[in-house]
């Protein structure tokens, strides 16, 4: 017997008193963090009272218990936390010894997830680890935010106030995305031809035998080349008139150092002409022609155009500004080197007969030629002295130069290596969004509309800089989901019990919501990075089969699970949709049975857990619908006559509730409760929960596709990414709250009851949905670890869900 | 109870939730160890048992000790094999904690393992090292008397640019005398800036001169104050960075006082020499310019450091030079109006053509000795790639590591005032003693780190600054 079973044979939490006679009982204490055991003093946890362990101590209640870990038994005295086991060895060494180190081979920002979770602070990292982890987590965030910055680039430049946005942007993919499409692709390969044919030319040009000579008796240019040089300024400024007319936001385009080089590739030709026109009968002066020379040199900056097609010139300049320092050093050892051996050589070879080293500013130039080992021999020491001096001031040339560079270069292949990753992100990304524009558009649309406002929210709460306000949320949010079952049971039998609840709900819920963007964007990135070659193909193809594929994996999980299969999904019904199970006696007579085995399936595998809860998830739409509804999720309208059939009105809104919950299943969340269902339950608690909406077995799906479903393994990733998916679906849903509940009242529910175009228009929505979240996880599962260490904030929620779990199991019985 | 003085004893241990069965005749291989002490000590004696381990179960005859079980794992493997790894990802320093609790001696830990624990060793000193160097700067120590207390305040002024405004302020002024007077030294050569004196001879332009000596006078005064004001004079007298300085200075009054009385004790043309030789050490004050900048410190650090590998680079160049010098006079003899005119002649060619300047005065005009100077050319760069490898890698590892320690030390630091705040907030919370304050502030605080957060009222000036500081950070 586990921890939670016996937790729930006691069909009520255990009173404040058996607590503390159980801790006054054991000396010890057994904690169980992710299925490893550890066993320590209570004594030892005392020594720092403010952390999470610390607190255990002095928790009395049942409540204040489950506040701070994720299930207990009192019997074993041990405390479960569902977190990572690996960095839980060297945190309840810091209560031992008093001395915090990192594991090895731990990421370090997983690690401060960790150290948060534990409510340890960083700063008590001993220093032999503390220089590495800062270290680490530095170049972690500042990767973070340029990827965040790049996000949000890409996402914000597609922002269309215009009437004719449509062409605008497609005029936008078409100049500046020339792997869009195949025209774009042949413009860029234009461009870059005029660029290096107007280069050319502008070498030409220079030829004595090409020059022309004009009446005052200077060259000029050869007439064809002129031409020539006259068609490519055209080219280039129609180009650069183009982008500045489609780009989303002028400012930024007009500031990015790219449009800039074009710029002044251009600008050079209109000075020259204007010079040239304006001061004909001038020309002849000296300084005029002097200006029109250099506006002329300028225009070989035309060159760096090819920035623009190649990322390596661009890494190249990135990697420049980031390696200032050492450039800088280069420098200041190269000057120190020239001024030094300079004016050795000067002292050497001064009293020498016709020298060239007249002056220590003269011999600067046969230091630098002589360091850098260029060498042309237009001057060179005669002396032995002087010759001697050259033999060294070669050799420290050679040091000098060799020394920083290796840094610069280090910087160079890493910034390299990033960029190659995001341009095949990127690529994934487009290939993603050409999907789903074939699919539908509809939900893309809505997508990008949520996901943009969410950064924007994003913006705020990263510039408060709150790295601790994280914990606290999920702390709030914490405790009111725990408050939900508990209400619900006091006044078991009313649905409305749910309503109180709402208002405080919704406040909790959006803070987490934003961290946890932050972390799918983290995801997501970490999923494209993974990019592989057969994924595109495979999640248009989810599209199309989402709803066998469901079928699959219910086969995949079931087999491991011995409770009857109908026992299994009414159960799940209500530990998932208290409220739902408070109507339906039927399910509630189910709950008896598996209430013992499944919740030892808990304690024992947290892992197998979780799928299991998905899988039930997604089939109680179909055992609280009707038997056999499962089979209606192939047909989009089948079983929406039947939704509209439960006449009955309490029935009928528990169900709504329950649709709620699940709402974003693709083929049933519409067709009869559709709009109806979110007005109502606009105001439940649950509406935070859809969580556990059904979408997530489409997940489980993907990633546990890959391996073998005998292995438990991958089930723990589908367990992360369905908790990243249940924020994404959860946003979703807040979103169309927004949208009905603006305008719902009964006739436009009923209107939206009748009309199968509002249910085909939201199922399409999660079915675009589902491809690109699917996606995203399938990329996930990948990285078993980062998406374990990642799914922090996922974690929380989850348990907590578990918890409410084992809460009902108490209430049933 | 324990079954005693028999080979054949067995003790149950539990490690941190790790249970072993451990058995008498292994333990007592090394009979100083706390496992051994354990199983040879009286059972009835409670005392030396709860002073052995940290709880004891006299029902399953089972002993706990609060500890890492993993690090446990390893170092149980000395009763068995008679030497200790330490498993992958366990820090050294803290391994060696859990030996010295077990009471198992150092030496046991086998030596591939020693390097990793002797370098993370290292690495803390050096840690230490730079902390009590802040530490030192920081310190606020009221002085004895009042001199010294100048003398402290003169000292962080011109040795520590980040301690205050006006000691950056120095620095910068110090920085912009060394940049002037580089530039003067140089200008000061150019034949038209010269000016002829009296006999015809070009002497420097004399504004030049006067900023030369404003600037002399710039450097006087900044050695002499830093002087008076190090702690410990001889150290200052022989630190690197101070004896360039004093170098920098000493030409100009030796000069000075060349002129004025030299010409009483020898021949002019004997002063005039000297005074020349005396400029080039004008040269060294370039080396101010780097006073401040860690780059020149990494530098010289990697150049000491990689010392055999720079002799190494010397040597094969040597040997190249003589080889290909020899080689090329020979070869270069049949030629009519060769360019080789001796070995020593042809050494210069042979160190041109190995550091691939090539300048071109002397170049082979044979066939055989064109071949002669593409192998030398070859070689080379061989020659100079291969020895620089050692010398660029210590200098990056040194590049990075200093990053790494000066990270370290700042968190150290952090670390520092954490505590002695905690420790003021510690009584503070013990002062007010109430139960519920404890309560709610474990709903509001995160961590221990923010226990200031806690109690709005004891909440010192400086905690709260601390607290935005680490929140920020």
């Amino acid at each position: 017997m586990n921890k939670g079973g016996s937790r729930s044979t006691t069909s009520l939490p255990p009173e404040p008193v058996e607590i503390i006679r159980s801790k006054a009982h054991y000396r010890r204490v057994r904690l169980n963090v992710g299925g490893l055991l550890h066993e320590v003093l209570w004594r030892t946890l005392d020594r720092l009272p403010r952390t999470r362990l610390g607190k255990l101590r002095d928790c009395n209640t049942h409540e204040s218990l489950m506040e701070i870990c994720d299930d207990y038994s009192l019997d074993d005295n041990e405390y479960f936390f569902d977190r990572h086991p690996g960095a839980f060895t060297s945190i309840l060494n810091f209560y031992r010894t008093g001395k915090l180190h990192m594991m090895e081979e731990m990421c370090a920002l997983s690690f401060s997830q960790e150290l948060d979770f534990w409510g340890i602070d960083e700063i008590y990292l001993e220093s032999c680890c503390q220089a590495r982890y800062h270290q680490k987590k530095e170049q972690m965030n500042e990767e973070l935010k340029r990827e965040a910055e790049t996000m949000r680039g890409r996402e914000g430049e597609d922002f269309d106030t215009t009437c004719c946005s449509e062409k605008q942007k497609k005029l936008w993919d078409l100049l500046e995305k020339p792997s869009s499409s195949l025209a774009a692709k042949v413009l860029a390969i234009i461009s870059i031809l005029f660029i290096v044919l107007s280069t050319i030319a502008l070498s030409l040009n220079t030829l004595p035998e090409l020059q022309d000579i004009d009446e005052f008796g200077q060259v000029t240019d050869n007439p064809q080349l002129a031409h020539v040089e006259a068609v490519c300024i055209a080219w280039f400024t129609m180009e650069y008139l183009l982008r500045f007319i489609s780009s989303p936001s002028k400012w930024k385009f007009f500031k990015g150092p790219l449009n800039i080089i074009d710029l002044l590739a251009i600008l050079p030709y209109y000075v020259t002409i204007f010079l040239t026109e304006s001061n004909k009968s001038v020309l002849q002066f000296q300084n005029v022609r002097r200006v029109v020379q250099i506006f002329r040199i300028m225009r070989i900056l035309r060159i760096l155009k090819l920035a623009r097609h190649s990322t390596g010139l661009q890494s190249l300049g990135f990697t420049l500004r980031r390696s200032y320092n050492e450039l800088g050093l280069l420098i200041l050892f190269l000057a120190m080197g020239i001024m030094i051996f300079s004016s050795l050589v000067f002292f050497a070879e001064k009293d020498e007969e016709d020298t060239k080293f007249k002056s220590i500013p003269a011999s600067f130039w046969w230091a630098t030629i002589t360091m850098t080992t260029v060498g042309y021999g237009d001057i060179y020491p005669k002396t032995l002295l002087g010759k001697i001096i050259g033999g060294l001031c070669c050799i420290a040339g050679v040091l000098v130069i060799a020394l920083p560079i290796p840094i610069i270069v280090n910087n160079f292949s890493e910034f390299y290596k990033e960029q190659k990753r995001q341009e095949k992100a990127i690529k994934r990304r487009e290939a993603l969004e050409r999907a789903k524009r074939n699919g539908s558009i509809i939900s893309m649309n809505m997508k990008e509309v949520f996901a943009r406002s969410v950064e924007l929210i994003d913006v705020v709460v990263e510039n408060n800089g709150e790295n601790m306000g994280m914990v606290q949320d999920n702390h709030l949010s914490l405790s009111h989901r725990k408050e939900t079952p508990k209400r619900t049971t006091s006044e078991m039998g009313s649905t409305q019990s749910l309503e109180p609840s709402s208002p405080d709900k919704a406040h909790p819920a959006s803070p987490q919501h934003l961290n946890v963007q932050k972390l799918e964007e983290m995801y997501n990135k970490m999923a494209k990075t993974q990019s592989q070659p057969n994924l595109n193909s495979k999640d248009k193809g989810h599209l199309s089969k989402v709803p066998k594929k469901r079928d699959e994996i219910e086969m995949g999980v079931i087999p491991t699970e011995p409770a009857p299969t109908t026992d299994m999904r009414s159960m799940s019904s209500i530990d998932s949709f208290m409220s739902c199970a408070a109507d339906f006696t039927e399910s509630a007579r189910f709950s008896h049975s598996p209430s013992t085995t499944v919740p030892g399936r808990v304690s024992a595998n947290p892992v197998l857990e979780t799928t299991l809860e998905h899988e039930a998830m997604e089939s109680s739409h179909s055992a609280t619908k009707v038997p056999g509804g499962r089979g209606s999720k192939h047909g989009l309208f089948s079983d929406s006559p039947r939704g509209l059939r439960l006449s009955n009105p309490l029935k009928n809104r528990s169900l709504k509730v329950n649709f709620k919950g699940g709402d974003a299943d693709p083929s049933s969340s519409s067709s009869a409760q559709g709009p109806g269902g979110w007005a109502l339950s606009d105001s439940s608690a649950l509406s935070a929960h859809s969580l556990m909406s059904p979408e997530v077995s489409v997940y489980t799906t993907a990633s546990s596709k890959t391996p073998p479903p005998e292995t438990l393994i991958p089930t723990v990733f589908t367990f992360h990414d369905a908790s990243i998916s249940k924020f994404i679906d959860a946003d979703t849903d807040e979103e169309e709250h927004l949208h009905d509940s603006s305008g719902t009242n009964a006739s436009q529910r009923l209107l939206g009851k009748a009309s199968p175009k509002l249910s085909y228009y939201s199922s399409h929505q999660r079915a675009a949905n589902h491809l690109e979240s699917s996606q995203r996880m399938l990329g996930n599962s990948v990285f078993p670890l980062e998406a374990r260490s990642g799914g922090g904030q996922g974690n929380h929620v989850l348990s907590r869900g578990e918890r409410s779990h084992s809460n009902t199991h108490n209430e049933n019985k | 109870a324990l079954v005693m003085g028999e080979d054949e004893a067995e003790i149950a241990v539990n490690i941190g939730g790790v249970k072993l069965v451990l058995y008498g005749d292994v333990l007592n291989r090394y009979p100083e160890s706390r496992l051994a002490e354990l199983i040879n000590c009286s059972t009835l004696n409670y005392d030396i048992i709860y002073s052995l381990c940290d709880d004891y179960d006299p029902g399953n005859n089972e002993f706990y000790f609060d500890r890492d079980p993993d690090a446990f794992r390893c170092i149980i493997d000395v009763y068995y094999f008679g030497e200790i790894h330490i498993k992958r990802g366990i820090c050294p320093i803290c391994f060696i904690k859990e030996m010295e609790f077990w009471k198992i001696d150092q030496s046991y830990l086998d030596e591939c393992c020693k390097s990793d624990l002797t370098e993370k060793e290292e690495e803390l000193a050096e840690i230490a090292n730079k902390v009590k160097l802040i530490l030192d700067d920081l310190d606020v120590v009221p002085s004895v008397n009042r001199s010294a207390r100048y003398q402290k305040f003169l000292w962080k002024l011109m040795e520590k640019p980040e301690s205050s405004l006006p000691a950056r302020v120095v620095a910068i002024a110090s920085f912009l005398f060394v940049l002037v007077s580089s530039l003067v030294m140089c200008v000061g050569t150019i034949p038209e800036v010269q000016m002829k004196d009296d006999e015809g001879d070009l002497v420097e332009h004399p504004t030049l001169e006067a900023i030369e000596t404003a600037c002399i006078g710039w450097f006087t005064v900044e050695y002499l104050l830093r002087f008076m004001s190090s702690p410990n004079k001889l150290h200052f007298f022989l630190s690197f960075m101070n004896i360039i300085d004093f170098m920098a200075i000493m030409p100009f009054y030796v000069v000075l006082t060349l002129t004025y009385l030299g010409t009483a004790m020898m021949d002019l043309a004997k002063v005039q020499q000297a005074v020349q030789a005396l400029r080039i050490m004008r040269i060294a004050r370039i080396f101010k310019l780097a006073r401040h900048s860690s780059g020149l410190q990494t530098l010289t650090y990697a150049l000491k450091r990689s010392f055999k590998e720079l002799g190494l680079l010397l040597m094969y160049m040597g040997i190249g030079i003589f080889v290909f010098s020899a080689l090329g006079y020979t070869l270069e003899q049949s030629h009519p109006e060769t360019l080789f005119s001796s070995i020593p002649q042809s050494f210069w060619w042979a160190i041109i053509t190995m550091t691939t300047v090539g300048y071109g005065d002397i170049y082979p005009k044979t066939t055989l000795g064109k071949c002669n100077a593409a192998i030398s050319f070859l070689c080379g760069v061989i020659a100079i790639a291969l020895p620089i490898h050692p010398i660029i890698n210590n200098f990056v590892i040194f590049y990075n590591k200093q990053r790494l320690l000066e990270t370290a030390a700042k968190h150290e630091l952090e670390l520092m005032e954490l505590q002695s705040s905690e420790d003021s907030m510690v009584k503070a919370t013990r002062k007010s003693g109430a139960l519920g304050a404890l309560e709610s502030s474990m709903r509001s605080s995160r961590s221990d780190n923010c226990i200031p957060l806690i109690e709005e009222s004891t909440r010192t000036l400086k905690s709260k600054k601390y607290c935005s500081e680490t929140e920020s950070f």
